[in-house]
């Protein structure tokens, strides 16, 4: 079964103070550091799965500048035969433009495929679609959310995906398709640092993505510009002794009617 | 990388000196003799059990054939990482240590944020003219109950004139644990980075404040020709030279809890004890199980980040339950982690336990 993964290199922003330039034109990741997107780490780790039981071959694609490059390596570390990295000039952030840039290539340089899994969403801007766009534009069968691959026929899987309420449905998908991996469908392995350099021995392959974007729409969404939240009212620091702060919060609850 | 001596398990006699010493055996399934057994055959060792140890060290302290039952430990676990077979604990702190540096995946940019609660600057070490390095801990750098320790000290060298400065966000995980944990990879890629700073800044002194700091510096990487010391070897000297003078009077009993990685590992024994000999009114106790033989808290080796299956009474509960039967009211030590493991059951007890910076701070 050969899997293309795609994986993508995202800022760790938990706790940062993000520092957003004056114009609002963009955010300062300047001394923020990278990392695979966390979801992308479970669809590697799903693909390397079946591939250990099934036998097949993963590749790994990521679209971003040449730092991608260590997401890439980081797939093969964990199971990936090689990786292919797509360098583009800025970041494309239209989920519609990277979808259609994922679509040419796959198609221009013949990348064969059983299935597609990528992320749920991403990080940095979660829009949480590109998988659908690109099975569309492939006409390909889509399932997001999966967040289990029960069965793996000739021509079909059963997968489970994840609803609301911790309700899971089931279902039966054709080959070649396109899926999103849901978080939790596994737990990825560790991938050590002389793992890592190991897998820096395997070749990936380098494109330039202007030639799988001509002819495009080109971007429909503009990013016009980035601000903070604005900073609401409604937190209250309780003060004084651990009896009195008690009492209050006590009253508090009862007030409020979560105490009854 | 430094070449650790390797273990040496074909060599072992079992005469038993290890369990005998071992702070988790006969408590958790963990028994030293016996893996050292299995590993002289190549037999399976069951995946949870190497995660047990503390790294206190007693064992190759104590080994009359110099077997070094704590490399063989850090040698299965190395594999068990190259696996990927490791409790998930245990790989989230590696994975925080790969991308923030510091175990708890707290932000790099924040590591000097203690700086702010000082009533002074620090300068960067690239400012100052001794080159004295003061090296945090990624502990003291971002938990709220240690965040107290690096202030306190650097009041206290403030205070007594003693120049020093910080890397701030340049200071990376020591990488102690790390290399414990049997990550070794990570571990170089640690020191080398923390290695080309001190070369780059021309760093002829560093003061660790903690011990497990102190003993990688010293010991594993390598001859730098830096001095690294803990900073009780430091504030000891001040107080003997008269440039910290102790002034107020302090009552109570104390009794010092002596850290593995000061204690036994480095032989640090005896500076710590001289700052509280200093102390006017205290009475000062020693367990039964000190200096040499003291009893290992169990925050070391990885202990930090790893959920054990199966619970059972924890040494920090036995020490504070000694304390209590000769009358100390307060625990002091110096070490962040016997700080945070003591406390704990201390809290439930009704007795105190305090970093030897903040009982100085009471008294200065």
């Amino acid at each position: 079964m050969d899997i293309v993964v795609l994986t993508k290199r995202v800022p760790v922003t938990q706790e940062e103070e993000l520092k957003i330039a004056q114009d609002g034109s963009s955010v300062d990741l300047s001394r923020v550091p990278f990392r695979m997107n966390d979801w992308d780490n479970y669809a590697i780790e799903e693909a390397v799965r079946i591939c250990e039981r099934h036998g097949g071959a993963i590749t790994g694609v990521s679209i971003g500048d040449m730092e991608s490059d260590e997401v890439l390596r980081r797939a093969i570390a964990m199971g990936a035969k090689d990786g292919c990295l797509v360098e583009t000039k800025g970041i494309i952030q239209d989920p519609f433009m990277r979808a259609s840039l994922i679509k040419n290539f796959i198609e221009k340089e013949g990348i064969s495929f059983n299935v597609i899994f990528g992320g749920v969403q991403a990080e940095d801007d979660q829009f949480g679609v590109t998988c659908g766009i690109l099975a569309a534009m492939l006409k390909l069968p889509f399932s997001s959310m999966v967040i289990g691959i029960d069965e793996i026929q000739e021509n079909h899987m059963i997968l489970r995906r994840e609803l609301e309420g911790g309700i899971q449905e089931r279902i039966k998908i054709k080959t070649p398709c396109v899926l999103s991996i849901q978080s939790g469908i596994n737990e990825p392995r560790y991938v050590s640092i002389m793992g890592i350099r190991k897998a820096s021995k395997v070749e990936r392959k380098y494109f330039k993505a202007e030639q799988y974007l001509e002819g495009g729409a080109g971007s429909l969404i503009d990013v016009t510009r980035w601000f903070y939240p604005p900073k609401k009212e409604g937190a209250v620091m309780l003060q004084g002794e651990m009896e009195d702060t008690c009492r209050q919060l006590l009253g508090i609850l009862k007030e409020k009617g979560v105490l009854q | 990388m430094q070449e650790q001596a390797a273990s040496r398990v074909l060599v072992c006699i079992q005469c038993g000196k290890c369990t005998g010493g071992c702070p988790e055996s006969g408590r958790t399934p963990f028994n030293i003799r016996m893996l050292v057994r299995k590993r002289q055959f190549q037999y399976n060792i069951e995946e949870a059990i190497p995660w047990y140890c503390t790294a206190c060290n007693t064992c190759t302290i104590r080994c009359p054939r110099d077997v070094k039952p704590s490399e063989m430990i850090i040698e299965i676990r190395a594999a068990l990482v190259e696996e990927g077979n490791i409790p998930v604990t245990i790989q989230k702190a590696l994975e925080n240590t790969f991308v923030q540096k510091n175990p708890w995946g707290k932000p790099r940019s924040r590591r000097a944020d203690w700086t702010d609660k000082l009533t002074f600057e620090v300068p960067h070490i690239s400012k100052t003219k001794n080159k004295r390095l003061l090296f945090s801990c990624c502990i003291h750098a971002y938990d709220p109950r240690c965040m107290v320790i690096p202030i306190n000290v650097a009041t206290l060298l403030n205070k007594a004139d003693y120049e020093f400065g910080i890397l701030g966000e340049e200071e990376c995980c020591c990488g102690n644990e790390i290399r414990r944990i049997g990550e070794l990879g990570l571990f170089e890629e640690l020191m080398e980075e923390n290695k080309a700073n001190f070369e780059e800044y021309g760093v002829k002194e560093i003061i660790a404040l903690s011990p497990h700091c102190m003993n990688t510096m010293k010991n594993e990487y390598g001859d730098m020709g830096i001095k690294v010391m803990h900073y009780t070897e430091v504030l000891s000297k001040l107080i003997k030279d008269g440039a910290l003078k102790i002034e107020k009077p302090i009552d109570g009993g104390i009794i010092y809890h002596d850290p593995c990685f000061l204690g036994k590992q480095n032989k640090v024994f005896d500076e710590p004890r001289d700052i509280l000999k200093n102390l006017n009114g205290i009475n000062i106790f020693e367990f039964a199980r000190s200096k040499d033989i003291s009893l290992c808290c169990e925050g070391g080796g990885g202990r930090m980040f790893f959920d054990v299956e199966v619970p059972y009474q924890r040494n920090g509960e036995i020490r504070v339950m000694d304390a209590k039967k000769v009358g100390a009211g307060t625990i002091a030590t110096a070490c962040p982690f016997c700080l945070m493991n003591l406390e704990d059951p201390a809290k439930e007890k009704d007795v105190l336990v305090k970093d030897i910076s903040e009982i100085l701070m009471e008294v200065i």
